[in-house]
């Protein structure tokens, strides 16, 4: 079933709304969860997680960081009188983990759709158009600048610079060197890409007509409804109850 | 026939250097005519380019001056819209031409910007992906096309403006031999169309179905003589 991207939004705009304003872990994990169903039922690609494996130990390290500086509670670990884990600390860094996880997850929800459905979208919710293709051009240079990167780190390899094998303070002197033609080359690229966006009357009135058209289907309202609707309550209920 | 590209005295330099890239450069390109500018690198072959399409000095800015008629018009007192109605540039690289996933968006880009309605649009895709012979490419995406197959894609989003005159700056030198040998039987065809085709390369192999070939040095124009 194909739904239109504004009601994609709107869900992935709730979801995020809720991790954010919901303290409650175990609430938290029910919004998790409902996450993890949505962007399931959409059968949205999922090998993006693969990828995050990297970043588990920046996780372990946002627990032990909350633990050691806004430790509360009970003290569950602790190396000669210096807290490292603490009830209270560990609760929060689990809410900044799952809050990240919800709003990683639910943002899944919305590569189903084509960036230029995603624009379109926008363009119908009266966003400027020069806006909705601003954000649209830079997550398709992402990758650009990914490249210029690894372009950068290959050269300097090439050279016979064993980057693993230096300590710390000269990788990041190493690192300082890669700067500048990353950066050159991604202006230089920046430059192409708007010279042919001039070329190709870019912002030549300041409306623009629309190959696509979307269309909000009865199911679409109905699902934007329930997902305000469920947002709204629980953010009432949150505020009613302090 | 009649002249659909002029220049008088065309001299530029830009802002931060001291000598003319162009210098006093005058041309005339007939229509329907295949025009090959031949250069060494830093000849100042796509500086010509962008006089020529107007990106200088409405983009692009430098000491500027001579000029540039297109149709009998100066470059200088039409805006980008005007200019991108009678003359479309492919550039060397097509990872910045392509600014959307879909081959179909990536057409209906530039008819969008002139504001033209939405039947008249898919009526250009239809006939633009015949014309290249890439039918089958309209739903595919641009991320999985070979080099070549993506300059086409660049071109048949410049052709969707239906432009009367087409420049080529080096379009040919990121792709493989199948890829320039398409190119070139598409810019044939355009020929055979009427329109107006300058080629810039600094390869001769890359330009060899041009009907006139000049060369630019010390940023001047002069007849080609078998060798740069």
């Amino acid at each position: 079933m194909k739904f239109d991207p504004r009601t994609k939004l709107i869900m992935v705009f709730s979801l995020s709304t809720l991790a954010v304003f919901v303290i409650d872990i175990y609430l938290l994990l029910v919004v998790l969860l409902i996450s993890i169903v949505v962007s399931n039922y959409f059968k949205e690609n999922w090998d993006f997680l693969k990828r995050t494996k990297k970043f588990i130990t920046l996780l372990i390290g946002i627990v032990l960081i909350q633990s050691i500086f806004s430790p509360a509670g009970e003290i569950l670990l602790s190396i000669n009188n210096f807290t490292i884990l603490t009830t209270g600390g560990l609760a929060k860094g689990i809410r900044v983990i799952l809050r990240m996880l919800i709003i990683i997850i639910s943002a899944t929800i919305m590569t189903g759709s084509s960036p230029r459905e995603i624009i379109q979208a926008l363009i119908q919710w009266k966003v400027p158009y020069e806006i909705a293709f601003m954000v649209s051009l830079s997550i398709r240079f992402i990758p650009i600048l990914g490249e210029e990167a690894k372009d950068a780190f290959t050269a300097i390899q090439l050279r016979g610079v064993e980057i693993d094998k230096l300590n710390l303070t000269k990788r990041i002197k190493i690192y300082s060197y890669m700067f500048m033609p990353v950066l050159s080359g991604v202006i230089h690229r920046a430059k192409e890409l708007s010279t042919s966006l001039e070329a190709r009357a870019f912002r030549a009135y300041p409306d623009r007509s629309s190959y696509i058209k979307l269309e909000l289907a009865r199911k679409d309202y109905l699902i934007m409804f329930v997902s305000t609707l469920f947002t709204i309550s629980i953010l009432g209920i949150y505020i009613i109850m302090g | 026939m009649s002249i659909v590209i002029k220049t008088e005295g065309l001299t530029f330099s830009y802002s931060e250097q001291e000598h003319n890239i162009l210098d006093n450069l005058s041309m005339e390109v007939k229509k329907g005519e295949i025009l090959a500018i031949l250069g060494l690198s830093g000849s100042g072959k796509s500086t010509l380019c962008y006089c020529l399409s107007g990106i200088i000095p409405h983009v692009y800015s430098g000491k500027l001056s001579g000029e540039v008629r297109i149709d009998g018009h100066s470059t200088q007192e039409m805006d980008m819209t005007m200019i991108a109605t009678k003359l479309g540039i492919v550039f060397q690289n097509p990872e910045t031409q392509l600014f959307f996933p879909m081959v179909e968006s990536e057409l209906a880009f530039g008819p969008e910007n002139l504001c033209i309605d939405r039947d008249e649009i898919k009526k250009r895709i239809d006939l633009t992906l015949d014309l290249l012979n890439i039918k089958e490419k309209r739903n595919e995406k641009t991320g999985h096309l070979s080099g070549g197959q993506k300059q086409l894609i660049a071109l048949a989003s410049v052709l969707t403006l239906k432009p009367k005159i087409l420049i080529f700056d080096e379009v040919m030198s990121q792709i493989d031999e199948k890829g320039k040998n398409a190119i070139k039987d598409i810019i044939l065809q355009l020929k055979k169309e009427g329109k107006t085709v300058i080629m810039v390369s600094h390869n001769l192999d890359n330009i060899d179905i041009a009907d006139r070939i000049m060369t630019l040095k010390n940023g001047r124009l002069k007849r080609f003589e078998e060798s740069l």
